[in-house]
């Protein structure tokens, strides 16, 4: 990399690179227009906010927005149950994700691996909501279809519903379900991108599948991996509210291993509305996972300048 | 090429199956099988269901057989005729959003790969930064309204959704694994950047594109956050997802909120009818997935173009 | 040519917003009421052209200087606008020709009266909350009139945070005649904040949202409860008769959200409390009948209370009244239910029971079943705490953005004084989607289809209603629904905070942390979904209510009402 530290100025470089700069205009006024113009509004989150005087003409009032957050005591558990999710949901998502893909690709009936990698698209396009009403009817207590089941063989029902401690487990269950057909289809297009010819060689040489795997697909994945881990790790903050919601709801019993950030927040805003509050929920998230992203990139930068993201 | 790959790679597999790749191949099968066993069931329920009469669902539930088949639900659906309409738009929302957004994620994913382009690290932190930051829903909105004027105007659905920062973080990558000669050897030809990319770049990305490409026509196709914001009721056509939306959550939005405390809404979707709705809504885009999956099942290697 | 003249006003709106938003508060309305007029002049002589055809055809019938009954005689109505009601609710979707139609003839006559025409934006009730602030946020002139409450809709922090316009006594003199004459002088004070008029009360319709239970009278006579129900005890005791008798029916499928309602139903029951609205959903700060001005937080006090309650709740759980997973039981279909016999319960608001009590087409069990009838108990009955409804509940408000405040004045005041206006905004086209029986009661048409016809309850006119100009719906059992409005009228007391807006900027983090708490416990409590004792819970409730600064709200509250009312 460094030698490309080479004398050129400003213009120099902007001229050697037009065309592809020109290649990055859209993406760029992009995102000046839909990222970068609203930005100034997080102003939003130190305000009173005002109809008529709008977001920079209200009174600034400090951090009172954070106010609410800060002294409701939950702070703390709100944002470890969202990390905790988190971390639990890029983890294994992406583990299981390539091991799907990879499971895939070593399949040689190409009509099964059609249907299956269809079939196992479908979670991914049915609604949360419905995900909710499916998961009630599979596992609520009077007439749900596990518990149906265990009254059959004269067993005990299960009370998940009452039970905040098998949640954790169960939407880590739910939400591999329905993402993984989603995020094998990224892993699986990059095992396509792989040499051809060095899985050939490989299979000259005598390597095994396992070799193969071993040696040949999970390094070439690697890149993607760590990077599809490290951009997701941006939002570790951000809880995924449309899961949590539907599936667990307003069930306080719930709450203390299934409250993330956005469902509380969700629940103050349906009982008294306030933009600012919002703003100072989101730029609290924001903070704290850039702060995450900075930290870590800078690590990778340092073993290896490749798989960082910029 | 393709073609000539796919044969080589067979031939290869009859050759040769070892003890370690019957195991994992056996192992695929059984695990591959049962995992789609998971996910087909439940959505057989939905379908089974939008076919089930409302009062069949009451007393007995949900069924993965229905009892007796109904076409009620479908009736009231399809009653006023808008669906069609939404299915229009939706379908040209996709093809336009899709077609326009590959454009300049991969150009920009190209670019930004380039090792001798001086701007990537900048450019790829202005870009990536703006998935870290967001300035919150009222800002945006009041952007959106006040100053691009995009109230009730499709484009403020179809221009949010155009690209992501990790569509374009993803096809970077995608890109990377195209060696660099193949750019080196386009410039020895005196070939500049925007040739290379669409002749030499383009035809090696087909996996990809097609993973972006479907990645943004998923995106399309389920949109509903920024049509409810920005599609007021002047809007007589709305996107398809969000007329499901609409119909699922309507009643239970009402019931945990204050106003659910006095107002009464006279019709209260029904059970088929949330099911119905959402096997209309799913179903055109789940019919497209092996079309595009042609593409990642016999994808073009880059092996077989540098051959 | 009206197209042109839209854009204009679009394009000035829109520029007037533009410069409002740079300018920061130097009155916002005033400018884009400007900006407005210069645009309309510039398009002003081919309008006047087109008027003046216009006016020569209506002269005959209602010439705008001889008449006497035109009370806007005087104001210039030249130009053509076109005023944009804001309300929650769906835009209707099946019933959209039949819409139109009405809209139509609408706005012919709103435009022969006062050169105007309404549209109506909705507000879907998914998200909102959200989405109405967020439009209101806007200020640019698409909103005019909005549709707001005080105890749902925060109409007091908008009206406080600038969404909406002051309305002088002139404007309303001058604009809306007929509402200013009609609503007392000392309803337009309980409309004011700091002096100044913000909301239009819907203070002539009678209507009762007092919560309780919605019952079958006819097995409660079976359960040896010859008179009904009438207390909270009984409804145990017709739970249990319900369960036992009809094993296949869940007494009350509830979905689990009812708890704020029950708790503040059982307090009412147990005391006099009198509750303030809009402060928070849970309704949890009050005075009492007898002290109204003494502020007091009664999940504080009533401790031995709301031990009982909680026991009670904890029976009803064990007894089945609901599903064992009913706070997430989101599905729950129990009003429709209700209707067909399947369950034999329902919560909900007094005017809920006059829907259910009657025996209209949708309300099967009285086809079925006749000897059916439903029966309502009401949260306070056994200490006859009624309080009536305060006049904001329904309220409408003129956007503080809109570039045409004075026809937007106009149009609601047609809407809600002019019975063709009313009807048509109200029922529909008289003889395609009502028609008046000899009786003078409202009915449906030969060949009325509900899906496609009605409009009654679409266009949600909840802020301008008006009992001079209702036609009563002749599907109701009015005798029953009488009987107990007569009831309500000899116990209750009106609502007495109606000139109290609290100021809860310096308490809003608490009173955002306490509903949390509220509604958390309340939930467990209500549906008796805690574990350990009774007075365990409501200890740890109370407990947290307190750390959260239950107190500091109640001292603020008080020292706000002291200013007010001493």
């Amino acid at each position: 990399m460094k030698k490309r530290k080479s004398g050129l100025t400003f213009w120099q470089k902007i001229v050697k690179d037009r065309t592809l700069i020109l290649m990055c205009i859209p993406a760029i006024l992009f995102f000046f227009l839909f990222s970068y113009m609203p930005l100034p509004g997080v102003y939003a989150a130190f305000v009173k906010f005002n109809y008529r005087d709008g977001i920079f003409g209200s009174k600034f009032i400090g951090l009172d927005n954070f106010k609410f957050l800060v002294t409701s005591g939950e702070l703390f558990n709100l944002t470890k149950n969202t990390i905790l999710y988190n971390l639990a949901f890029i983890l294994l998502g992406n583990l299981l994700a390539v091991f799907v893909a990879i499971l895939l690709n070593e399949l040689r009936s190409k009509m099964f691996k059609k249907v299956s990698q269809t079939v196992l698209f479908l979670p991914y396009f049915i609604s949360q909501v419905l995900v909710g009403l499916l998961v009630f009817n599979l596992l609520n207590f009077d007439t749900g279809f596990v518990n149906s089941i265990l009254a059959g063989l004269g067993r005990e029902r299960w009370q998940p519903y009452s039970d905040p401690g098998v949640w954790p487990v169960l939407l880590v269950i739910i939400y591999l379900w329905q993402q993984t057909g989603y995020n094998s289809v990224v892993y699986f297009a990059s095992i396509m991108g792989i040499d051809g010819e060095m899985m050939e060689a490989a299979k000259v040489d005598g390597a095994n599948g396992f070799q193969r795997i071993r040696y040949i697909i999970l390094p070439s994945l690697k890149p993607t991996i760590v990077i599809l881990l490290l951009f997701a790790l941006g939002g570790i903050v951000k809880g995924n509210f449309g899961l949590f919601y539907n599936i667990v709801g307003t069930n306080p019993i719930l709450y203390p291993t299934t409250d993330i950030i956005e469902t509380y927040v969700y629940r103050a805003s349906m009982v008294s509305f306030n933009f600012s509050t919002a703003s100072a929920v989101g730029l609290y998230q924001s903070i704290i996972g850039f702060v995450i992203v900075m930290t870590v990139n800078w690590i990778v930068k340092k073993i290896e300048p490749d798989y960082s993201l910029f | 090429m393709a073609n000539k790959d796919k044969d080589f790679m067979e031939s290869g597999a009859k050759v040769k199956i070892g003890t370690s790749d019957k195991i994992i191949r056996g192992f695929g099968y059984a695990f591959i099988t049962l995992y789609a066993f998971c996910c087909i069931i439940p959505f057989l329920i939905i379908v089974s269901s939008s076919f089930t009469s409302e009062a069949v669902i009451r007393a007995e539930g949900v069924q993965i057989i229905p009892k007796d088949i109904s076409l009620e639900a479908y009736k009231m659906v399809t009653k006023s005729g808008g669906i069609w309409k939404s299915y229009a738009l939706t379908i040209i929302m996709t093809l336009v959003g899709t077609t326009l957004g590959m454009s300049i994620i991969s150009m920009t994913g190209y670019a930004l790969q380039r090792k001798d382009f001086h701007f990537r690290n900048a450019i790829s932190f202005y870009i990536y930064f703006t998935s870290l930051f967001s300035a919150g829903l009222a800002p945006y909105y009041l952007l959106m309204t006040q100053t691009y004027h995009l109230q009730d105007n499709y484009l403020a659905v179809l221009l949010p959704l155009l690209m992501s920062p990790w569509l374009i973080i993803l096809m970077k990558n995608f890109v990377k694994a195209i060696p660099h000669e193949i750019t080196e050897s386009g410039k020895i030809d005196g070939a500049g950047d925007m040739r290379i990319f669409v002749s030499l770049i383009l035809p090696m990305l087909k996996p990809a594109l097609a993973t972006i490409g479907l990645f943004l026509a998923l995106g399309y196709w389920n949109e509903w956050y920024q049509s409810s914001l920005f599609l007021g009721s002047k809007v007589a056509v709305k996107p398809l997802q969000f007329t499901l939306y609409e119909v699922v959550n309507k009643i239970d939005a009402l019931k945990n909120s204050v106003a659910g405390q006095f107002v009464n809404i006279a019709d209260i979707p029904q059970e088929s009818v949330k099911m119905a709705n959402a096997v209309l809504a799913t179903g055109p885009i789940v019919l497209l997935y092996p079309f595009v999956q042609k593409y990642f099942i016999s994808g073009i290697t880059v092996g077989a173009v540098k051959g | 040519m009206k197209k042109k003249l839209l854009a204009a006003l679009l394009t000035a709106s829109m520029v007037a917003g533009l410069t409002a938003c740079g300018g920061g508060s130097d009155a916002p309305a005033d400018n884009s009421s400007q900006a407005d007029n210069s645009a309309a002049s510039t398009d002003n002589s081919t309008e006047s052209a087109d008027n003046g055809a216009a006016s020569a055809d209506s002269s005959a019938s209602s010439g705008d200087t001889a008449s006497s009954d035109d009370p806007w005689a005087n104001v210039d109505t030249s130009e053509h606008v076109v005023i944009t009601y804001m309300t929650t609710g769906d835009t209707p979707s099946g019933t959209k020709e039949k819409y139109d139609e009405m809209m139509t003839q609408l706005n012919a006559i709103l435009t022969e009266k006062v050169n105007a025409e309404l549209d109506i934006n909705f507000i879907s009730w998914t998200d909102y909350l959200s989405n109405y602030n967020l439009t209101l946020a806007r200020m640019d002139g698409s909103v005019d009139l909005v549709g707001t409450a005080s105890d749902w809709l925060d109409a007091w922090p908008n009206a406080k945070n600038g969404a909406f316009l002051e309305l002088s006594e002139d404007m309303l003199k001058t604009y809306a005649p007929k509402t200013w004459e009609s609503v007392p002088a000392e309803n337009w004070e309980l409309c004011k904040y700091d002096g100044e008029i913000y909301l239009i009360p819907e203070d002539n319709y009678a209507q009762w949202t007092n919560h309780g239970f919605i019952y079958r009278l006819d097995w409660a006579k079976e359960a040896g409860l010859t008179d009904g129900v009438h207390s909270w005890e009984d409804l145990t005791e017709y739970f249990r008769y319900v369960k036992t008798t009809y094993p296949d029916i869940i007494p009350w499928d509830s979905d689990g959200t009812q708890q704020a309602q029950m708790a503040g139903g059982w307090i009412a029951s147990h005391s006099n409390y009198v509750p303030i609205d809009g402060i928070n959903a849970g309704a949890m700060w009050g005075g009492t009948r007898d002290d109204l001005y003494t502020v007091y937080c009664p999940f504080m006090t009533e401790t031995d209370s709301l031990v009982e309650y909680a026991k009670m709740m904890k029976e009803w759980d064990e007894i089945g009244v609901w599903q064992t997973d009913v706070l997430n039981n989101r599905s729950s279909t129990n009003r429709d239910d209700y209707r067909v016999g399947t369950v034999a319960a329902e919560q909900h608001h007094t005017q809920t029971w006059t829907d259910l009590v009657s025996p209209t087409p949708a309300n099967k069990i009285y086809q079925d079943n006749p000897n059916a009838e439903s029966g309502f108990f009401y949260f306070g009955e056994e200490t006859g705490n009624v309080t009536a409804l305060s006049i904001t509940h329904g309220a409408m408000a003129i956007s503080a953005g809109s570039a045409n405040p004075e026809r937007a004045l106009m149009v609601y005041d047609l809407l809600r004084n002019d019975p063709e206006c009313y009807k048509l905004f109200c029922y529909g086209v008289e003889g395609v989607s009502y028609e008046i029986t000899a009786d003078g009661l409202r009915t449906t048409p030969e060949g009325y289809n509900q899906d496609t016809d009605n409009i009654n309850g679409t266009t949600n006119f909840w802020w301008g209603r008006n009992d001079d100009l209702e036609v009563l719906d002749a599907s109701r059992d009015w005798d029953k629904i009488n009987a107990l409005y007569d009831e309500y009228d000899k116990i209750k007391i009106e609502y007495p905070y109606g000139q109290f807006v609290a100021n809860v900027d310096p308490i809003q983090a608490q009173i955002q942390n306490i509903s949390e708490i509220h509604d958390s416990y309340m939930k467990q409590i209500s549906y008796g979904k805690y574990s350990g004792t009774a007075e365990d819970i409501v200890a740890e409730y109370q407990a947290a209510l307190t750390a959260a600064g239950v107190d500091d709200v109640t001292a603020e509250l008080q020292r706000q009402f002291d200013e007010l009312y001493k």
